[in-house]
């Protein structure tokens, strides 16, 4: 072999490695969902056996059935990404097109919001919620869900609404157009790519959420992330239950990233660029 | 119509912080007039347009309209058309709802709006592409969207910020003769903005001429051609630019290079002065001023000759077969009603 | 006709000051507060509304099992907080934590950068791939590498480390090994994104550049340094900004990993201060832990946006 054979044949193996280690743990997790709970313990770990779905049946249907953690996900989930959807696609829009005073500090304050480690706000917020009652409510979650997903979501969109020229906007104004028709039918259709990405990103993280829906979660409100651990404890750990929980955990993510997967990427390289963003 | 498109600025002046974008600029322009704000980058014209057209508020000065202030009405209320130098189309619209939207806006009943967008496109000749997307068209086909836009609302006044620039060089003259005609069909006010003084000549009735925030003059293309202002204006107008050359006035006479010229000015005394020579007024002659050919640039029916008389660089245009040699000496001279004469120090005419 | 001399009024003090400016801008002013309002209440009332709580609360103590304890103490948490042991375990365990990540990250998500840029074929499958990690829950990627990838025989880690000769380990007993495994955790789900954010600078990279260094006879190895490097500096620093402070508040990934354990091994600040108020529910302290971090994340942003200005 050459060098330069042997140098790509060295190139190709390190990124079959790499793809490999990134790719394995899932499709490991959605192979163990498919065993019994004995094939899973088995040594040498078996990747050729006879599947069922018996975990999936058992976590679904069962007695510690985890639909009612999946509905509540979805609910969490989707409440916050239009209650941010709605607070971000103007504020963003004022952010970045508007002029008046105080706008640097606006910015920049939205920016710091993004510093603030989640566990500094979780602990008075649950002080705050327990003294209402609005522990184990989906309104006081979702609330609190809007403190990470509303910096990122307004950050992300400023970058797309900042690429209008502004002369389509004076356009529209002498056409006659009032500044709220102007930015309903000439702006937000041209950044509804933008938008597209954000709602991605805002039900991802919400969906993705944990330490805020682990202290504020109860028996009515607790998301699926939550609810693996109903299937760990001291005693024992129901190996393919969990797995079964992890995949439907991971189900809708990886869905939408898979689809959504150019525009995640380059919301995610946007982001970079002009700094913030959470995850 | 709501009126016939009279404009009057009366001493508007506008200032960013401690820099005066317009110094006090005054003009009027006649109902029906294709005029043009000409001048560099930076001198104010674009301001002008914008104020104008109510996008920007002057720092002090009147704006009328038909003899109306509108200096605080909003630009939705002044009844005008604006064309954009981007065009400003709305990409995610197709070329009919483009063209219907100020209609839209204005609530015009469904029933007479299509009609008048077939009407907009087919005065610019894109009614075939009523459906496409502005991104599906060419930058001329665009062009004329944008137009249509603007001719749709048959607003009193019609405003251009230099529209023609972003065409290539052989649209741009085809586009230039139909925007005139154009103008003339409608027999609407018409505001046009450029830095092209070629495009201004040839397509303005009069024009005002702008100069670091000033007007420094206002008339019809042959006038400001003929008689130029400032040496500023000299230098900008024609191609190639005036001749400017520093001399000294004697009674009457200019000394240019060791040799007199006569001038149409009769005052006694002498001063030194800037001489303004147009390359299409010279003349080669016995006995004038002395020059020598350095370079010829033949353009077929025309040749320019880079002359250096006594250091200085002077054109001339030559246009009648007797084209010199490289490296002759010539005698030039000039007739005195195309000697122009300018104040060095305030760089007016004098 | 004349020409119209025109003579310029000057700064004319006699004509009439224009309101017109004014009132535009009070209107645009109007309408982008009525823009933000919602967004910013909202704001305000859960983070700064919460943080000011925090720093109220943290001058109290508050034990929810002894609530005969609570009051008004002042300062004295955080005099505490300076001479507890744990305190400044869990810090060095943060930065620790946090600068080995971070670096491998960037290291590694570079070198990958740079081998696929090269690639004609098969970058798709590169961008599918990476962009798993980066959308799973921090939860369950912990969930998922403490049970199958990590658990004793029949985890695989394990399972390629027995077969490779060293043996079953524990993985996630053993407080060196467990530091190193959530590291490794952390680092395998974000690498991705240091990978994509930097392919997108290399690709974005001018190509004439590159050639001509090759005509002025540069190495592979200097172009990389000399030219490309410089290049990426902007982004590699957002990445570093970006990943340290996801890093430093990391909470899932470490609590359904280890919890903190084994003992306090892996205990980030942020797990202390959780610790502290959820699970012995001394809220007071926990509080005066939590602003502590963020003290520390705001000194440690301010020098990474500090490096990022000094170009």
């Amino acid at each position: 072999m050459t060098a330069k054979r042997l140098r790509i044949f060295a190139l190709l193996a390190i990124s079959m490695v790499f793809l490999l280690a990134w790719a394995f743990p899932i499709i490991w997790s959605v192979l163990n969902s498919l065993k019994t709970d004995s094939d899973v313990l088995a040594y040498p770990p078996k990747l050729v056996f006879a599947p069922t779905l018996e975990a999936y049946r058992d976590v679904l249907f069962g007695s510690g059935s985890i639909l009612p953690n999946l509905l509540s996900s979805v609910i969490i989930s989707v409440g916050t990404t239009i209650l941010t959807m709605l607070m971000a696609v103007p504020a963003a829009y004022a952010l970045a097109r508007l002029r008046f005073r105080g706008k640097k500090f606006a910015g920049f304050y939205v920016l710091a919001t993004q510093m603030l480690p989640p566990v500094g706000i979780i602990i008075p917020y649950f002080l705050m919620l327990r003294n209402i009652g609005w522990i184990d409510t989906y309104q006081g979650i979702i609330l609190i869900y809007l403190s990470f997903s509303l910096p990122f979501a307004i950050w992300l969109l400023v970058s797309y609404f900042e690429d209008i020229p502004f002369e389509m906007e004076e356009a529209a104004y002498l056409d006659g157009a009032s500044r709220l028709k102007t930015l309903w039918r000439i702006i937000i259709p041209q950044v509804r790519g933008g938008i597209a990405v954000t709602v991605v990103f805002v039900f991802l993280n919400a969906w993705n959420e944990f330490l805020f829906a682990v202290v504020l979660s109860g028996n009515t409100v607790r998301p699926v992330t939550v609810a693996m651990f109903n299937f760990v404890s001291v005693e024992q750990t129901l190996w393919a239950k969990l797995a079964a929980v992890s995949v439907l955990a991971m189900l809708p993510v990886v869905v939408l990233g898979v689809v959504a997967q150019k525009h995640i990427v380059k919301g995610l390289t946007v982001g970079a660029v002009k700094g913030g963003g959470r995850r | 119509m709501s009126g016939q498109g009279q404009v009057s600025f009366r001493n508007i002046v506008k200032m960013h912080g401690e820099f005066a974008a317009l110094k006090g600029v005054n003009f009027d322009i006649r109902p029906g007039e294709f005029f043009a704000l000409l001048g560099p980058s930076g001198s104010g014209k674009s301001t002008t347009l914008r104020i104008l057209a109510g996008l920007d508020a002057p720092t002090a000065g009147r704006v009328l309209i038909d003899d109306k202030d509108v200096t605080s009405t909003d630009a939705r209320d002044r009844d005008i058309a604006m064309v954009f130098q981007s065009y400003a189309l709305y990409p995610h619209m197709t070329v009919a709802e483009n063209i219907a939207f100020p209609l839209e806006m204005a609530k015009l009943p469904k029933a007479e709006i299509a009609p008048a967008v077939k009407d907009a496109a087919r005065k610019v000749k894109i009614d075939h592409l009523l459906d496409r997307k502005p991104g599906q068209l060419s930058g001329g086909q665009q062009q004329r969207c944008a137009l249509a836009r603007a001719i749709v609302r048959k607003a009193r006044l019609f405003l251009l910020d230099e529209p023609l620039s972003n065409l290539d060089a052989k649209l741009r003259l085809e586009t230039r003769a139909e925007l005139k005609k154009l103008q003339r069909s409608l027999g609407v006010t018409a505001v046009y903005v450029t830095h092209d003084q070629e495009e201004a000549m040839t397509l303005a009735d009069r024009m005002a001429v702008f100069m670091s925030g000033e007007i420094q003059q206002v008339g019809t293309p042959a006038e400001v051609f003929a008689r130029p202002n400032s040496i500023d204006i000299g230098g900008f107008i024609g191609n190639p630019p005036m001749n400017l050359i520093p001399a000294r006035y004697v009674d009457g006479d200019v000394i240019v290079a060791g040799h007199r010229l006569k001038t149409t000015a009769a005052t006694a005394g002498e001063r030194d002065v800037v001489v303004g020579l147009r390359p299409g007024a010279l003349r080669m002659t016995e006995g004038g001023v002395g020059a020598r050919v350095d370079l010829i640039e033949d353009l077929g029916d025309t040749a320019v000759l880079d002359l250096d008389c006594a250091g200085t660089m002077i054109r001339m245009r030559v246009s009648d077969g007797n084209i010199p040699g490289e490296g002759d000496t010539i005698s030039i001279t000039a007739r005195p009603q195309d000697i122009h004469l300018f104040d060095p120090a305030t760089r007016m005419r004098l | 006709m004349a020409t119209t001399a025109v003579t310029s009024a000057g700064i004319a003090s006699e004509a009439p000051r224009s309101d017109f400016g004014r009132v535009l801008a009070q209107r645009e002013r109007r309408f982008a507060a009525a823009l933000l309002a919602p967004a910013f209440l909202a704001l305000l009332a859960t983070t700064t509304f919460p943080l000011l709580f925090l720093i109220y609360t943290s001058a109290f103590r508050m034990d929810l099992a002894m609530p005969f304890t609570n009051g008004f103490v002042g300062s004295e948490n955080y005099q505490m907080l300076l001479s507890d042991e744990r305190f400044w375990t869990s810090l060095l365990v943060s930065l620790v934590y946090t600068g080995s990540t971070v670096a491998l990250q960037v290291i590694i998500g570079l070198a990958l950068a740079l081998l696929v840029m090269d690639m004609k074929r098969g970058q798709g499958w590169f961008r599918v791939i990476a962009i798993l990690p980066v959308v799973l829950s921090p939860a369950v990627v912990g969930m998922i590498w403490r049970t199958f990838m990590l658990a004793p025989e029949f985890g695989i880690v394990d399972f390629l480390a027995i077969n490779a000769g060293l043996g079953s380990k524990n993985w996630l007993g053993d407080p060196t090994l467990a530091m190193v495994s959530v590291i490794a955790i952390h680092t395998w789900q974000w690498t991705p994104f240091a990978f994509m954010v930097l392919l997108a600078s290399l690709a974005s990279l001018p190509e004439d550049i590159y050639e001509a260094a090759r005509l002025d006879r540069a190495s592979a190895w200097q172009s990389f340094r000399r030219i490309t490097l410089p290049l990426l500096r902007p982004a590699i620093v957002m990445v570093i900004i970006m990943r340290t402070m996801v890093a430093l508040t990391a909470f899932a990934a470490i609590f359904t990993v280890t919890a903190g354990g084994p003992g306090t091994a892996t205990e980030i600040l942020n797990l202390y201060a959780y610790r502290k108020s959820f699970t012995e529910l001394s809220i007071g302290y926990g509080s005066a832990l939590a602003v502590a971090l963020l003290i520390v994340t705001i000194i440690i942003s301010g020098m990474l946006f500090a490096m990022r200005r000094a170009k």
